[in-house]
Parts: C-alpha cells; structure tokens; sequence
C-alpha cells in the first residue's frame, strides 16, 4: 500500500520542521516540550512511510518503539518542567539563562 | 509534473509558508492576524496540492490525504503560534489525531489506535494536568500606594489589585527571535521535502504482507525485535522510578524568587548568586 507513503513523509517533513521552530521560538518551558512532541510526530509519520515502501512492518514497529520513548520522554520532562517552575515561580525558559557574559 | 519543477515550488512554498508563521508569532500580544492567514490558508492549500502531486491511489484516498494534511499542518501551526497554552495542548490533540489517521492510509491500523491512545489519551492529558499545575495568576507586583492606572490597557491596572490577569503572560505574548526560527525551521523543511520528492522511490515490493496488520505486527515485534521489545519494558520502568524520584524531591525556591516580581522579565534570573 504505498499510494500515501510519499505525501506521508512530505508531510512528516513539514511537521518535523514545524516542531523545530517551536521549539526556537517559544519561551513557555511546556509549548517548547509540545514543540518537541510535534517533531515526534514528523519522525512517526516518516518512519511509517519507509515501512510502507520497504514493504514490511519494520517501520511500524519502529514507530511503536518511537511512541514509548516519546511517551517516557513526555513524563521525565514534564516533572523537571514542574520542579523548574517551583524553584523559579514562572515557566519562563529566559528565567535560566543566568550563563550571561 | 517533472521533478525539478516540483523542487522549485516546493522552495517557494516554503518561503511563503516561513512569511505566514513569522506573521503568525505571537509578538508584542497582537500577531498581524489577517495577513498571516491569508498566507497561511494560501501555504497549506498549496502544499496540500504538492502532497497531492506524489500520490497515486484512489479518488477517496486523495480527498482524504488532503484533509488530513490540512488538518495535520494546520494544527501544528497553531500549537507553535498560539498565545495560551492549553489552547496549544488543543490543538496538538488535533495534530495527534490528524497523524494517526494518517498512517491508518498505508493500513497501520495497530498504530493507529496505539497513537490515539497513547498520545491523545496519556501524553496530552499530562501535558494539560502540567499546565493547570504550573498556571500562574500573574500579580503585577507593582506598589500599591503608587497606582497609576494604565491609560492604555487595563491589564496592568488589573494586575497591581492582585486581580489574576487573564490574558498570556509575557513570555508567551513575544517569541523569541522569530526570524531566525522561522528561517532555519523552514530552510530544513524545504531540503528535506527536495530531497523525498527527488528520490527514485522504489514501487511496492513483491510480497508485501496480506494478513492482519495487528498480527504481523505482533509476529515482527516477537520474532524480530525481541531485544528492543524488552528494552522498551525496561526503559518504561526505569522512567517510571526516575519520575517518582523527580517527583519526592522537596524543592526550595530561590531565595530571590519573592523579589523576581519586581523585575521586569529579561531581568529574572539574572541575579542569583552562583552559591
């Protein structure tokens, strides 16, 4: 079935860039962590594309594996996120650049 | 249509698409609105026309293509662009759904459900118990025997009584370096799409499998990837322990942190000591 695997890797492509420039350009700590998880889903539907045209399962699986990491991934971050923003008060990524010359 | 044509629109397209988020940032609270979605609509109705041009299934499956695509991108616009949070966890729910639908079009039904359930159900739900959590009531700390109320918006006035201001906070009404971001996010774009629509794909390979795809899937998983499969256990279990041990940790807050209010946002930070 690889009719979609090209449209779905170009649109994997735009995601993962997407997320990259969330991820820049955002200052909130969560919408940089959500800019990541939109990069997860750029990388998801790529993979799912190569599967396609490989014509094996392989690039599911792999998927599969991307989705637990991402999922890991999500929960470590979000409890640094909160310890972060109870020693600073704010969700401000500015707030920790302290490394200023 | 030839290839290199495709690379060249697909180039321009990309710079239309990088002009409409750079309007669409979020700065100084009010992004250009009506220029960045013209621009935007006009972004993702031809890109939708580019993924169109590689396609090669049934009527059905383009309609469906370009509304997932519409969706997918579109979404994913608004949860980098948006001002508030929650609203940004929103619309990543769409993007979620949006891509799982996606890969349902190439028949990866186990995957799709595995990302509806595990993105839309527990990563967002996290992510939104997070931001209720860390949502801040943003009292101006300004001295309350020298209001001046605020001619030009009554945010600022609203803040100094303590009332919770309710618009986005600072940091997300301004985005940081937008041009910069914008450019290199959509220079990588740009390439990568160049180089899928360059390549000489391969047709769909002799073989490929017939049965059930939750089944194959679960063969492959067994029989293939044993190790990963266990590994993926293991890193979920050490990840579970390291996030109660995050989590049990007593944090004290800076000493400065009753003072940051006072500062005004570049500033906050910036004067800790370093012991």
């Amino acid at each position: 079935m690889t009719h979609a695997a090209q449209p779905l890797m170009l649109i994997g492509a735009v995601l993962f860039g997407l997320g990259v420039i969330g991820f820049l350009m955002r200052r909130n700590l969560i919408i940089m962590f959500l800019s990541t998880e939109v990069m997860f889903q750029g990388v998801l539907l790529n993979l799912v594309g190569f599967g396609a045209i490989g014509g094996n399962l392989q690039g599911q699986a792999f998927a599969l594996f991307v989705l637990v990491i991402a999922a890991v991934e999500a929960g470590l971050g979000l409890g640094i996120v909160v310890m972060l923003y109870r020693r600073k008060g704010t969700l401000d990524a500015e707030a920790w650049a302290t490394l200023r010359g | 249509m030839d290839t290199s044509v495709l690379i060249y629109l697909t180039f321009g397209l990309a710079a239309l698409g990088a002009l409409a988020v750079y309007m669409a940032a979020p700065r100084g609270g009010q992004a250009r609105r009506i220029p960045a979605i013209a621009l935007g609509i006009a972004a993702i109705v031809s890109f939708a026309w580019l993924v169109l041009q590689r396609h090669t299934g049934s009527a059905g499956s383009k309609v469906a293509l370009t509304v997932l695509a519409v969706l997918s991108v579109g979404g994913a616009v608004r949860v980098i662009t948006h001002p508030k949070p929650v609203y940004s966890a929103l619309y990543f729910v769409l993007v979620a759904l949006s891509s799982a639908t996606l890969v349902l079009l190439v028949g990866a039904e186990f995957l799709w459900v595995a990302i509806v359930a595990v993105y839309a159900g527990a990563i967002l739900v996290t992510y939104l118990f997070v931001i209720m959590l860390a949502q801040q009531s943003d009292v101006s700390a300004q001295d309350l025997s020298g209001i001046e109320p605020d001619a030009l918006s009554a945010q600022p006035f609203q803040g100094s009584l303590g009332i919770p201001r309710s618009g986005p906070l600072d940091y997300d009404r301004d985005a940081r370096e937008p041009l910069a971001a914008v450019f290199a996010g959509f220079v990588l774009m740009a390439i990568t799409a160049g180089l899928l629509l360059n390549h000489a794909w391969p047709a769909t390979r002799a073989g490929a499998a017939v049965e059930d795809n939750t089944f194959g899937l679960g063969k492959i998983l067994l029989a293939d990837n044993a190790v990963a499969l266990e590994l993926a256990g293991v890193l979920l279990l050490v990840a579970m322990v390291g996030a109660i041990a995050i989590a049990r940790k007593r944090v004290v807050a800076d000493v400065t942190t009753q003072h940051e209010d006072e500062l005004p946002p570049g500033e906050i930070g910036r004067h800790v000591k370093p012991f």
